[in-house]
């Protein structure tokens, strides 16, 4: 008869200790292609059409340019190849983790957007302590197997404080992965209005930000700030785990943002 | 990959060769329909195989104005197929003994049959209960309706379960799925055949690899391309990593309802142990963004992974040992479900389920792709009790064969180009199929103009093991019912598409 | 006074004669006022009526009635929901007259019991009560097998009626005449054994009334061949007048002589616990509130009856203080349940005329009926579920107090009979909160029906509040109405001079110190303790409430498909108990094309009797067979009966001659 007690107990302790120090787990995984338009050549637009879901784009205000939106990036890394030049580079870049969803789209350096308000209110309150409510609006499973790799032993998403609940009755955040289907567009909004206020909402993934390579068709919507007012946004397919433990703590403030005007700071902090 | 025999039937002809086909000891994969020509009348096919090992065979049907005779009472897993054709393409069918809508919600108005070539459907939806079976007056006030879902409990997938019960005993089950319809098919319609693999890896995002190889080798099928034998190796490898990872996960989400709670804790950190394997590989932890039609777009970094390998199996052997051995975990498995062979072969089921259920049958040995003529699969574990534990039985000794083959393919990797060009031609077609960690999953891809896509079927195992599911719930109780639905691990993301 | 139980009895003879006229108009008022004017008397002359001898004799034996205490106590108790009931009527119009006449029967024959002192009269009016009862059912129709289950009931009403006419032929044989007086000198005077074998006569012939087993087989299909207004007044005064006969004739005609007692004593007290548990099980199952009703009235019957077991043997013992506590309680306890039992039939009528259905199912009947209804219904139903502070947690309490007296007995057999006894009576109890917490909880709470549904009628549910009240009434005036009863209990026991049961407002067993109770002092804590969550909810009133649908997962759900059914409340204890129910779980699919298309669902469930299978089919195949060979006697040839004549009369010559 085997003894599980003791198996756990001699397996020992196996969380990393992220985002405090430690692995993060992520080693070798690509995340959204780095973005150098200086390089870019004239009248080329082999990204623009590699690119399934949109993200690259031609904007034609005054001249043509190209823009990227990290909303809608699926990290394929076909642009990368697509690129003649050089300009997409393949790099481990996934913390996108935004506030608004602005800041996910490539922006010259003269437009930049005031950071927006800290409210030290939600880490004095949920710091510690955050339930969230997950609701599946259409996602491919992707992003949910992430979610539940939060709960394994490598992440220990409780050690944080995070737990997931089963009713939005207990909830204080409402995470949503997938494009909202028609279907899901009720029972999402039903799972909104059933929770207590204060409440907070966060996309989960690229279908959640934007829709993605599955939003839109007779069947689906373009993401969620469509239907919900958002607090977070978090472009990935899907976005790791490590990217997801970002997120939430930026939402609680309890790290910071490095996407702005579609930059990432890659300092570490 | 040879372009499958297609045989050219008309409707009044389909019963009769569907019963032959059955009595010869074939079997019935799916069905589904396209427009050739845009807006001209829709070409029905049937895919199936003639006998085990044998090739794929189609029919195809022109129906004109005809209403085409259903095969389901004949082949009951055709009913499915038919109510989503019905549904999407407007095929009416009759003589069904299910006509009812399948795919898009009761409650929901398509402007046009989704799949008809053009622009969008538009859709309207109000939600309406679920009311099938119909109860007799006085079990109607003596049975009680449970309404599981669709946002249910914890991280899960959306799907709505209906429950009719007693108490603790279940009449009557229907799992309400197709929350999820996001009308992937339709996705595809227009794209170009080479960047349709990033659609295909996003249907189910757990069986990326599989859907990618089934949907690339469709279309090296239509374009008579044939992959360099690295290309084939590294496939072998990614299909065979996918699988464990899924069946890690598995494990522990088993030991999870059987609440166990150090078994599901060491199967989720297997899991994750295989996905940072997935990450340092391929740069993706779900083994996407490498494949394309005619071989790989990049290489693999396959460094280290021997060592990573075996510190897995270090870490999986005793515990598969410990699960197989664990009184209280195999008490709630044995006799939970029992899925009859019968009932197997009637609905269709597929891959570990159905070889748990005494049916042996694999794509990797009777109808080998990608690489495995050449690294076939050592042994295919076959039980015959058809239990929550003959399922559990079977996956652990599918991870075991799994761990054996990539170490095999890893010893004896190619080197070599690892693509070649794949561009199908105007009006071709391709059958691609694979073995994903849940069964059988089938793509059937028809190029069109300017070699976009005209038309993607995906026929996925979940959607044929879904079909099944009810019928191991009927006459269970409620405690067995949650055992029951983890050890068939299905995804609704696939059956959805 | 004896002059109002006189009128109660002219008022009921005069209905009697209205209703077979007829005009159930009168009819009822009169009854009704019979039984009102009972009640009042009973009241009135709580310390016991004269004897009054009736210009009227009986083979040779003039009629005398006589009331003492404890018949005045129950028939007083019994007859308030009779007289409810028979105003409120039977809901079938056209079965009036006939249910009027069963019920005037049936009343006059309860009279009869409780008051004449001879056994002529009292197997008639035992007989016209039985009679009464059957035609009440008759004139209902109630259900599909109404005859059947009539002719059930007194079938085996029969068979205690047999047995009662076999112990009152001992008794008289060996007392010398059929008055009850010389009944007690009868019983002195047998052989020890003979004795046992009388009790158990007794035991047996009230028993069948009383629900013991195997009698209460009868119980479900007869009630529900009727209404509640019947169930009323079966388990109310008829029921009250069996358990009175029954307790008279252990404890007044036989004697306390003898380890014969002890024996019989044990006997009562094993049959009365093991029926309480079968019946409570069993009106656990129950879909119908009138079949559950009557489960339940078997089940109260027995706890009373296996109490009385207990008070004979204390009796033996010669603990005479506590045998008087048993006896005491016994009539507590069928005191309560026949307010609290007319309540619930009277609630299931009112159902019935708004609803036209006695199944126990949500439709939000609390919200249709109005508060005096839910009032009336909780109170009644906590009584017989026994919470605080009602009358019926006042005599269970004192159940399990007098048996944990069973120490104080001198052998193990006695002690550990009372410990078996106590472990089964809490069974019984917990089974009946369950029960209860069902048909209060299905049958009466729950989501209004889609469509709404009709009224209840406010005579309804002014009757039913009036029992709720009278319920919560007894048990907090009970230091007082105690008072009533004492000089009975201690003449029949002859106790001590210490001997009460009650302390001011409180309630003990004999001594405060073992324990105590105090629904007077209850009934105002309660309520205070309620001021606290009141005043936080006053408190919170200017506070904006967000109201947010019921959380179903998403899906707007039909609350009344999803609602709990008495079928789901029940079923896990088939699972657990099913060696005593045998179930039967047969769900019918009807397919379409093949079996993986489902079409329509059924599900056939019930749960086996016991006695049914084992004993009385048995028997009555056994009978048919008999009368089959008999058949030979209606051979229909004139010569045949000729000479059987023939031969009788030669029979009756020997005999005259010999």
């Amino acid at each position: 008869m085997p003894l599980w007690t003791l198996f756990g107990l001699s397996r020992g302790n196996a969380s990393t200790r992220w985002p405090a120090s430690g692995d993060d787990g992520q080693a070798g995984v690509l995340g959204m292609p780095r973005f150098h338009p200086d390089k870019c050549r004239e009248g080329c637009s082999d990204c623009v059409e590699a690119c399934v879901p949109r993200a690259l784009f031609i904007q034609r205000d005054g001249e043509a340019r190209l823009g990227m939106d990290y909303g809608r990036c699926v990290a394929c890394q076909l642009c990368v190849e697509a690129c003649p030049a050089g300009a997409l580079e393949a790099s481990e870049d996934w913390a996108f983790g935004v506030r608004r969803r602005e800041d996910l789209v490539w922006a010259d350096e003269s437009v930049r957007h005031e950071a927006s308000r800290l409210n030290h209110r939600i880490r004095q309150v949920f710091g510690r302590s955050l339930h969230v409510r997950h609701v599946d609006a259409g996602s491919c499973n992707g992003c949910e197997s992430e979610l539940q790799a939060l709960g394994n032993p490598f992440y220990n998403l409780h050690r944080l404080g995070i737990f997931f609940t089963p009713s939005p009755r207990f909830a204080d955040l409402l995470l949503v992965t997938g494009p909202v289907t028609y279907a899901m567009h009720g029972p999402l909004l039903a799972a909104y209005q059933a929770m207590p206020e204060p409440r907070f909402v966060m996309a989960m993934g690229t279908c959640a930000v934007s829709g993605g390579t599955n939003g839109g068709g007779y069947a689906c919507g373009n993401g969620l700030d469509e239907v919900l007012p958002v607090d977070v946004y978090l472009p990935g397919c899907p976005p790791n785990p490590a990217a997801m433990i970002h997120a939430l703590l930026l939402l609680l403030e309890r790290r910071q943002q490095k996407a702005q005007g579609g930059r990432l700071d890659r300092s570490e902090t | 990959m040879t372009v499958p025999v297609i045989e050219d039937l008309t409707p009044g002809q389909l019963p009769g060769r569907c019963r032959t086909l059955l009595e010869e000891g074939g079997r019935m994969q799916f069905a589904y329909a396209w427009f050739p020509e845009g807006d001209g009348p829709a070409e029905l096919r049937y895919v199936m195989s003639p006998a085990s090992g044998q090739e794929f065979r189609q029919w195809r049907c022109r129906p004109a104005d005809d209403a085409v005779p259903s095969l389901a009472v004949a082949a009951p897993l055709m009913s499915w197929y038919e109510r989503e054709m019905t549904e999407l393409c407007g095929i009416a069918f009759a003589d069904s003994p299910q006509p009812e809508p399948l795919v898009l919600l009761s409650g929901a108005q398509a402007s046009k049959p989704p799949l008809v070539p053009g622009a969008d459907a538009s859709l309207a939806y109000r939600a309406q209960p679920y009311s099938l079976p119909e109860l007799s007056e006085p079990s109607r006030a003596d049975l009680q309706t449970l309404p599981f879902g669709p946002v249910r409990a914890g991280v899960a997938e959306s799907a709505q379960f209906i429950f009719y019960y007693a108490g603790e005993a279940i009449l009557h089950y229907y799992p309400q799925l197709f929350f999820k319809h996001r009308g992937m098919e339709k996705r595809f319609e227009g794209r170009d055949a080479a960047l349709g693999t990033v659609l295909a890896e996003r249907v189910s995002g757990v069986g990326s690899v599989a859907h990618a190889l089934a949907y690339c080798q469709a279309v090296e099928a239509a374009a008579g391309a044939v992959v360099p034998p690295r290309a084939r190796a590294l496939r072998v490898l990614l299909a065979e990593l996918e699988r464990l990872y899924n069946h890690f996960h598995y494990l522990g989400h088993l030991s999870h309802t059987t609440t166990l709670k150090v078994g599901e804790a060491q199967g989720l950190y297997l899991e994750e142990l295989a996905k940072q394997i997935n990450g340092r590989v391929s740069g993706s932890r779900f083994l996407r963004s490498v494949l394309k039609p005619g071989g790989l777009r990049r290489d693999l970094d396959l460094g280290g992974v021997l060592d990573q390998l075996n510190r897995v199996v270090d870490e999986f052997t005793p515990y598969a040992d410990m699960l197989l051995n664990s009184g209280p975990h195999l008490d709630r498995l044995i006799t939970n479900g029992i899925l009859t062979r019968q009932a197997a072969e009637d609905q269709g089921a597929t891959g570990p389920i159905q070889r748990a259920s005494g049916w042996d049958g694999d794509l990797r040995r009777d109808q080998p792709y990608a690489g495995y003529a050449q690294w076939p699969p050592y042994e295919i574990p076959v039980r015959q009790a058809g239990d929550a534990s003959a399922r559990q039985e079977v996956r652990i000794a599918e991870i075991e064969q799994s761990i054996a083959l990539v170490k095999h393919v890893l010893a004896e990797v190619p080197d070599g180009p690892l693509a070649v060009e794949c561009a199908p031609a105007d009006g071709s077609e391709g059958l691609g199929w694979a073995e994903s960690p849940r069964g059988a999953l089938f793509y059937a891809v028809h190029v069109g103009a300017g070699g976009r896509l005209a038309r993607v079927k995906i026929k996925s195992p979940s959607f044929s093991n879904w079909r099944v599911f009810p019928f191991t719930v009927h006459d269970t109780n409620m405690m067995d019912y949650a055992i029951n639905e983890a050890s068939f691990g299905l995804t609704i993301a696939g059956c959805d598409r | 006074m004896t002059a109002g139980l006189l009128l109660a009895f002219l008022l009921l003879v005069a209905g009697l004669l209205c209703a077979l006229a007829r005009r159930s108009g009168p009819a009822r008022v009169l009854i009704g006022a019979g039984a009102a004017a009972a009640a009042i008397a009973a009241v009135a002359s709580i310390g016991g009526t004269d004897a009054v001898t009736l210009p009227v004799a009986l083979a040779g034996q003039r009629v005398v009635l006589r009331f003492t205490t404890p018949s005045l106590w129950l028939m007083g108790f019994g007859m308030v929901p009779a007289a409810l009931a028979v105003w409120l009527c039977s809901p079938r119009r056209l079965g009036r007259p006939g249910w009027l006449a069963g019920a005037a029967l049936s009343l006059l024959g309860a009279l009869g019991v409780f008051g004449v002192q001879d056994g002529y009269a009292f197997l008639i009016a035992w007989e016209l009560m039985s009679l009464g009862g059957g035609v009440m059912l008759l004139a209902e129709r109630g259900s599909d097998e109404y005859g059947m289950s009539s002719f059930y009931m007194l079938a085996l009403l029969e068979v205690g009626a047999v047995a009662l006419l076999l112990a009152f032929l001992f008794l008289a044989q060996y007392g010398g005449s059929m008055g009850f007086t010389d009944f007690s000198a009868g019983a002195r005077a047998m052989p020890g054994g003979l004795k046992a074998f009388t009790g158990l006569l007794l035991i047996v012939g009230f028993g069948a009334k009383l629900g013991l087993l195997p009698f209460y087989e009868w119980y479900p299909q007869a009630y529900a061949s009727g209404s509640g207004a019947s169930g009323a007044i079966l388990s109310g005064v008829v029921l009250n007048a069996a358990f009175f006969a029954l307790s008279r004739g252990l404890v007044q005609w036989l004697p306390v002589d003898g380890g014969w007692l002890f024996g019989l004593g044990e006997a009562l007290i094993a049959i009365g616990v093991v029926s309480a548990i079968l019946t409570s099980l069993y009106a656990f199952q129950q879909d119908d509130w009138r079949r559950l009703l009557s489960f339940s009235s078997a089940e109260n019957a027995s706890i009373a009856a296996s109490l009385l077991g207990a008070c004979l043997v204390f009796r033996e013992n010669g603990l005479s203080d506590f045998a008087a506590l048993a006896w005491a309680v016994t009539l507590l306890h069928m005191a309560g349940h026949a307010l609290a039992k007319g309540g619930l039939f009277l609630v299931a009528d009112g159902m019935h005329g708004a609803g036209h259905s006695y199944r126990i199912a949500q439709r939000g009947w609390m919200r249709n009926a109005g508060a005096a209804f839910g009032i009336g219904a909780l109170f009644a139903a906590m009584s017989m579920a026994a919470l605080p502070p009602q009358m019926g947690f006042v005599s269970e309490w004192f159940v399990f107090q007098t048996l944990f007296q069973g120490f104080h007995l001198s052998s193990l057999t006695g002690r550990l009979t009372f410990a078996f006894a106590g472990a089964g009576l809490a069974l019984t109890a917990a089974v009946a909160l369950a029960t209860y917490v069902k048909l209060f909880g299905v049958g009466l709470l729950g989501a209004r029906e889609a469509g709404g549904s009709a009224h209840v009628r406010a005579r309804y549910s002014m009757s039913v509040l009036l029992l709720g009240l009278l319920v919560l009434a007894s048990a907090v005036g009970l230091p007082i109405w105690l008072r009533a009863l004492h000089p009975a209990i201690t003449t029949t026991f002859t106790t001590h001079s210490s001997f009460t049961l009650t302390a001011n407002w409180l309630l003990i067993p004999l001594s405060g110190d073992f324990a105590f109770i105090s629904p007077s002092k209850l009934v105002i804590a309660m309520p205070l303790l309620a001021i606290p969550p009141l005043l936080l909810l006053w408190c919170m009133r200017r506070y904006p409430v967000r109201r947010a649908p019921v959380w179903y997962g998403g899906m707007a759900e039909n609350a009344r498909r999803a609602a709990t059914t008495s079928l789901t409340f029940s079923n896990s204890m088939r699972t657990i108990y099913n060696f005593i129910y045998r179930p039967t779980h047969d769900p019918a699919r009807e397919q379409g094309a093949s079996e993986y298309f489902i079409r329509r669902l059924a599900l056939n469930h019930g749960v086996s009797d016991m006695f049914g299978p084992l004993l009385f089919r048995p028997t009555r195949r056994f009978v048919w067979r008999l009368a089959g060979h008999l058949r030979a006697l209606q051979s229909g040839d004139i010569n045949f009966y000729l000479a059987l004549i023939g031969a009788w009369l030669i029979v009756i010559l020997v005999l005259t001659l010999y």
